[in-house]
């Protein structure tokens, strides 16, 4: 495949306000996981990954006062901002095109769930009416930037930006653009509170993937940019080149709307193929980071999908769900960009909050492993409905 | 019992929407998950809400339903010992 | 690289009548501003069991599904690919309605599961057993463009060969009296508001096809004016169809069975909204 290469990142979740931030914490362990203090639910009982800034905190650093807005697209062009700065694209940008793909699924819901009724009862809320769905979401941020020629969006729940990254690479591959933003966003809201709450499958303590008591899963939020492109491209702006993506792949479960298989065969099927595109073979990945969501299903049938994959030859495996919490529509990304700091600095992230190992599973690091150097390294979204994606990112 | 556990087929039927299905078409030893009906961990998961809204029982851990759920007479059993409505 | 693509059957669920091309011919006309679509009777492709938990998009979404792939003979197609502006919109309104009126407590999880935009697509993929690439794109009326787009572009790249392309979006009651307060249905002049649920075969074998995909693009920013095709006669399809965010969808099906019937030698679907603009170019194989 023609090298496809990452020349921006930008990354906003419970562990850090970008990349620095969240590098320090993935050096020192710590978690952004605690308890709520922006969503606005009865179920305050549940820990949290939220992003540490509340909407008009948010505005005041990207100098917006307008409404309408969502959390989601504040916390997504925040991070853009970031990719985009780092890609040199906001001073100066190339006058051909750029495609925005962008994963999210709740879209304004945290608008929608405050006025809901009064959407149906009256015209007071009338603005946010439109902000209400997934395609407005990029669109708020897209039009912010005023960058792109071609902008869509991906809504696969959990595994939305990495099937963003997905689409953009093949629109680089197919040559109908030569470079795209890719990635997802999601704040948390309370409609996805409570559902994930009546599936049964929220941890009321820190999460703890893979570990034998995992009880569940933590929600975070986040959102994460790749700006992605050809060598040439990168080659002709000047622009400076962080790694590549190698390959990806996106397969189906097709077993159940909220639960894997047990022999995860969607996830087997999706790391196999990103392994044939990038022409390597398991032993080549040096990490892998997890889905890991931390619930007994995921986490056992993630299991098996990557103990089929790498047989008894198992890389440094870990959740770093841990950490951010499970950011969903922006997973893919936000995981995404953590693999990537991962390679550049040579750290292996942790996989915290766990402590016994659980039967037939993988035990993933618990301790970050610096000065570890890493020449390819696999992310892993899967999503409800069996949308199960996974990427590898490669050293130049 | 009788009447419990006629009240809770007729639950069953309209929580979990079993359009073409009667009362008398389920019986009370006849498993409802896997085989049988058929019905899946989305289903208990239905039941569990309907078990709170209709008599008052809270079930913290989804796993147990797997027991309580085998049949409407070991649903009828638990409703009856476990009932705060 | 650069294979070509085909649409090898198509059908819909509509305001016209379901699964069949009889618009063509004895097109039903409505003076409402908001119709709901013709169903089928759902009963001849789904058991009742099965279909116990599914709201009317999901139920329409399978059986147009099932149907392409009875006529194009393809049962396990590389790639399941979905449109949709709105998702689910029944479930999350059920959802929501039951969070804002009574609380947090004793919701119901079915209405969660199935409020997701990406269900229907995974439906689909569960019913038929199906382990092919699978996403969803929920970009209001481009949504289904998208999911075009996607299959389009990975069969030119090779990357696959037959792709199930589907475009679903359904209108309650309340969420058109919702849109119709911001002013975009409802008012005197548009076509109905109405829904929509359509399926499509796409293949890079010409054999037995409806038609041929010559070219989707995407844009955003600024208008079609550069790429649509001015030779090429812009096709009215929302009279038949209504107005709503799959409509373009409508459009490729009605065109590639009007190409079929060799109405035209070439038809392009232009949508040109707020949120971006596509155009969508199909030829003849007569």
């Amino acid at each position: 495949m023609e090298p496809i290469v990452i020349t921006g990142i930008g990354v906003v979740s419970a562990i850090g306000i970008g990349k620095a931030a969240t590098l320090e914490s993935l050096r020192s362990q710590r978690t952004g996981i605690g308890p709520m203090r922006f969503l606005k639910t009865s179920h305050r009982e549940f820990p949290v990954g939220e992003v540490k800034l509340s909407d008009d905190e948010m505005k005041q650093r990207l100098g917006i006062t307008a409404e309408p807005t969502t959390r989601t697209a504040l916390m997504g062009m925040l991070a853009m901002q970031e990719a985009l700065e780092e890609s040199n694209l906001l001073t100066s940008h190339p006058s051909y095109p750029i495609a925005l793909v962008s994963g999210t699924t709740v879209g304004g819901m945290d608008k929608s769930e405050q006025y809901y009724l009064d959407y149906l009862d009256n015209d007071t809320r009338n603005d946010y009416i439109r902000t209400h769905d997934c395609g407005t979401t990029t669109q708020l941020m897209a039009d912010h930037f005023g960058l792109f020629t071609m902008a869509t969006s991906v809504s696969t729940a959990c595994s939305s930006a990495a099937n963003a990254i997905i689409l953009g690479a093949n629109l680089i591959r197919s040559r109908q653009t030569e470079m795209a933003v890719v990635g997802g966003a999601e704040c948390i809201t309370k409609f996805h509170l409570n559902g994930f709450n009546s599936l049964m499958i929220l941890d009321h303590d820190q999460c703890r993937p893979f570990d034998a008591d995992r009880a569940g899963l933590n929600l975070g939020e986040g959102a994460a940019w790749l700006v992605i492109e050809t060598a040439e491209s990168a080659r002709r702006r000047g622009a400076k080149v962080i790694a590549r993506l190698s390959g990806f792949g996106n397969a189906c479960d097709a077993f159940h709307q909220t639960a894997s298989s047990d022999d995860g065969e969607g996830a087997f099927l999706a790391m196999q193929k990103a392994l044939k595109m990038a022409d390597l073979q398991p032993q080549d990945i040096n990490y892998v980071n997890a889905h890991g969501t931390g619930t007994p299903n995921n986490d056992a049938s993630e299991s098996q999908a990557l103990l089929r994959l790498f047989g008894s030859t198992l890389p440094p495996i870990s959740s770093t769900k841990g950490m951010t919490g499970h950011t969903t529509s922006a997973s893919g990304s936000v995981e995404a960009a953590i693999c990537l700091l991962a390679l550049q600095h040579s750290l292996v992230p942790a996989n915290y909050g766990w402590s016994r190992p659980m039967e037939n599973g993988i035990k993933p690091v618990c301790e970050v492993l610096t000065d570890y150097p890493l020449q390819h390294v696999m992310c892993n979204s899967f999503g409800f409905g069996g949308n199960d994606s996974s990427m590898i990112f490669s050293r130049l | 019992m009788e009447e419990l556990i006629l009240e809770l087929k007729k639950q069953i039927i309209e929580v979990l929407n079993l359009e073409d299905v009667q009362p008398e078409d389920i019986e009370n030893d006849a498993p409802l998950f896997g085989e049988g009906l058929g019905l899946d961990s989305i289903d208990a998961l239905e039941l569990i809400v309907m078990l709170e809204k209709n008599y008052g029982i809270k079930i913290k851990d989804p796993s147990a339903g797997k027991e309580i759920f085998k049949s409407v007479n070991t649903m009828a059993a638990f409703v009856s010992d476990h009932r705060t409505k | 690289m650069n294979s070509k693509v085909y649409i090898k059957a198509a059908t819909q669920i509509s305001i016209q009548q379901p699964l069949s091309e009889q618009w063509m011919t004895a097109p039903l006309a409505y003076a409402e501003p908001y119709v709901r679509s013709q169903d089928p009777n759902f009963r001849d492709w789904l058991n009742p069991l099965e279909s116990r938990r599914m709201g009317k998009i999901l139920k329409r979404a399978l059986v147009t599904a099932l149907k392409v792939m009875q006529d194009s003979g393809i049962h396990q197609p590389d790639a399941i690919i979905t449109g949709t502006g709105l998702g689910c919109i029944e479930n999350t309104e059920l959802f929501l309605g039951q969070l804002c009126r009574e609380g947090e407590e004793m919701l119901k999880p079915t209405a969660f599961m199935q409020s997701t935009h990406n269900t229907i697509s995974s439906l689909i993929a569960i019913h038929c057993r199906c382990h092919g690439y699978n996403t969803t794109y929920s970009h209001k009326h481009l949504s289904f463009d998208a999911a075009l787009l996607d299959a389009f572009t990975q069969m030119q790249l090779g990357d696959i060969s037959t792709a199930l392309v589907t475009g679903n979006d359904e209108l309650t009651p309340s969420w058109f009296s919702i849109l119709r307060r911001t002013g975009s249905v409802g008012q005197p002049g548009q076509p109905p508001a109405s829904e929509a649920s359509v399926a499509m075969m796409l293949t890079t074998d010409p054999a037995d096809a409806l038609c041929e995909v010559e070219q989707v693009r995407l844009h955003y920013g600024a208008a079609t004016a550069s790429f649509a095709d001015s030779d090429i006669p812009p096709f009215d399809f929302k009279q038949l169809f209504g107005e709503c965010y799959t409509a373009s969808g409508l459009g490729v099906y009605a065109a590639a069975h009007l190409l079929h019937a060799g109405q035209a030698s070439r038809l392009q679907i232009v949508n040109e909204n707020e949120e971006g603009s596509s155009c969508i170019q199909l030829k003849s194989v007569l």
